[in-house]
């Protein structure tokens, strides 16, 4: 068992001398494949702000209930206050209301030269954001006096989910389909090295030497040049990130907000080279196990 | 040891090389494989050492019956043989010593022991200080005693030789045959093709003929 572990490891750092002492074909190889993963990771990560980003809206404040002109605001209230699911109140007098959106539009005087105050009381109700609580609030509120319409603010929010849920399942087929490339990638590049030692794998044949031993150094290096891979694809994430670090932080800032791009994870970074390794492994497998069969014995 | 039985060999191109050769060579023997080039010595290593299957009939070599064993069992059937190749078949990337190792290497042997047992092969075929060289800067007499020290490095049951002798003088050429000879005289098995009938004389050993594909003599 320490013989057979001694001879895989001796295979691997031969390998890896390989590599050393041929860097240019490898390298090349390696930029294929990490731009063939960088594509899908940088969405997942694009992908992943954009769910931070939603989540951090404050998902409170979810009902806005209009009220009747001339509808008592203080009955409203506190019929509202008893309906399940609301977890707090607060009433917007027409007067109040006309004020905020003066302060916050800059409508200011054309408001002014209206006679009369044209909005309507409005109770503004926080309750916990699941869907089937929300419906039934929704509900509920429709049938209370003086009330006129009820808008839910989550419809948006909703439809943003539901666009990132679509995204993140394109994200998934885009990934599929490129690693499915990036086998291809290297299934193609292993076959041209197992023709170009076709005279050495004969030989090694001829002495005694199974398919596992001839298949070993191949599979060592399609791995290898996958792990590799997904590190350079790192590389080109964490580089496109930094490109975009500055126009990110002056847009939020436009929008006051301190929102920041977070990079791809520790653990998901360990994910993307564990799973460039594993691509390149059976790309490898595939193309030497073809040419091994085709060759005969 | 070996035992063909009524074996024919046609290869792809149509003419047939070997058409109802029967032998056999029992454990401890020394052979010699003669006739003209052409005659169908190369073809009849090959299906020995399994790099042909025959057309027609059995052949039986160290116990196993090669058209019964199975792919996965070729490998370790060919550990139990050594072949000098007409050819030689080097490695050309690789040291004069990592070419007599392969066999041991691909067997799962390493360290010392693969150390020791290249050099004491080496030291048979009087090569010994050229282990770190490269095959290509060898003569064509020296490529082939490597050939040979790489045939007998995993101690086989079986020592086939195709033409071990081809590009040596008279002299290198008997040290050689001799070297065979004392391989037997430890209980290895060896079969030798050549068209040199000074060896024949000289060891007054056991020859099959071969001619134009058909036995013509066995003694
Ligand atoms: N791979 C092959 N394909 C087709 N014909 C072949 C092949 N190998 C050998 N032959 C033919 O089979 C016959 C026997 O060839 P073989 O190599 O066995 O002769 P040999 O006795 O070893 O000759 P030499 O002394 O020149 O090495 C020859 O007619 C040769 O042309
Ligand atoms: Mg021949």
């Amino acid at each position: 068992m320490k013989a057979y572990f001694a001879r895989h490891i001796q295979v691997f750092l031969a390998t890896l001398g390989d590599l050393i002492r041929h860097p240019g074909a490898s390298f090349l190889t390696i930029a294929m494949i990490g731009v063939t993963l960088a594509l899908p990771a940088g969405l997942y990560v694009g992908l992943l702000n954009l769910k931070q980003l939603s989540h951090s809206w404050d998902r409170g404040g979810a009902l806005s209930v209009y009220l009747h002109r001339g509808a008592s605001g203080q009955a409203a209230v506190a019929a509202m206050r008893r309906l399940p699911g609301v977890q707090s109140v607060r009433y917007i007098s027409p007067r109040q209301g006309l004020r905020e959106f003066e302060q916050q539009s800059g409508f200011g005087r054309t408001l002014t030269a209206l006679h009369e105050n044209p909005l309507p009381g409005v109770v503004v109700i926080r309750t916990p954001s699941s869907p089937q609580a929300l419906t039934a609030l929704v509900a509920a509120l429709r049938t209370e006096a003086g009330v006129a319409h009820v808008q839910s603010n989550l419809a948006w929010l909703e439809r943003l989910d539901a666009a990132l849920a679509l995204g993140h399942r394109l994200v998934m087929i885009l990934g599929a389909l490129l690693g499915f490339a990036l086998i291809l990638i290297l299934g193609n590049t292993t076959r041209v090295a197992v023709v170009n030692r076709a005279t050495e794998i004969d030989v090694i044949r001829l002495v005694g030497g199974t398919d596992a031993f001839i298949r070993r150094p191949f599979l060592y290096t399609g791995a290898l040049l996958g792990g590799l891979g997904g590190v350079c694809a790192l590389i080109l994430l964490e580089l496109s990130l930094l490109l975009l670090h500055d126009p990110v932080h002056n847009l939020a800032h436009l929008y006051a907000s301190k929102y920041s791009l977070t990079g791809i994870g520790g653990g998901d970074a360990l994910k993307l080279v564990v799973i460039g390794t594993i691509l390149g492994w059976i790309g490898a497998r595939w193309a030497v196990g073809r040419q091994l069969r085709q060759s005969v014995q | 040891m070996i035992e063909l039985n009524h074996i024919f060999k046609r290869y792809p191109g149509g003419n047939e090389a070997l058409s109802d050769v029967s032998f056999a060579v029992d454990k401890g023997e020394l052979v010699f494989l003669t006739g003209h080039s052409g005659a169908g010595k190369s073809t009849l290593l090959k299906l020995i050492s399994l790099m042909e299957r025959p057309t027609r009939g059995q052949i039986l070599v160290n116990g196993h019956n090669l058209g019964r064993l199975s792919p996965r069992r070729v490998p370790y059937f060919r550990r139990e043989i050594g072949v000098v190749f007409q050819d030689n078949k080097l490695l050309n990337d690789r040291t004069v010593f990592d070419n007599v190792a392969l066999p041991l290497v691909v067997a799962g042997i390493t360290g010392d022991e693969v150390r020791k047992r290249v050099q004491a092969a080496l030291d048979k075929v009087g090569l010994l200080a050229r282990a770190r060289g490269y095959p290509l800067t060898l003569s064509g007499g020296e490529q082939q005693r490597v050939g040979i020290a790489r045939a007998i490095t995993h101690r086989p049951v079986l020592l086939i030789a195709d033409e071990p002798t081809g590009n040596l003088d008279a002299a290198m050429s008997d040290e050689i045959i001799d070297l065979f000879k004392d391989f037997n005289d430890h209980g290895v098995t060896v079969l030798i093709a050549t068209h040199e009938t000074r060896h024949i004389e000289r060891l007054q050993k056991r020859v099959i003929a071969l001619g134009r594909g058909h036995m013509v003599a066995s003694t």
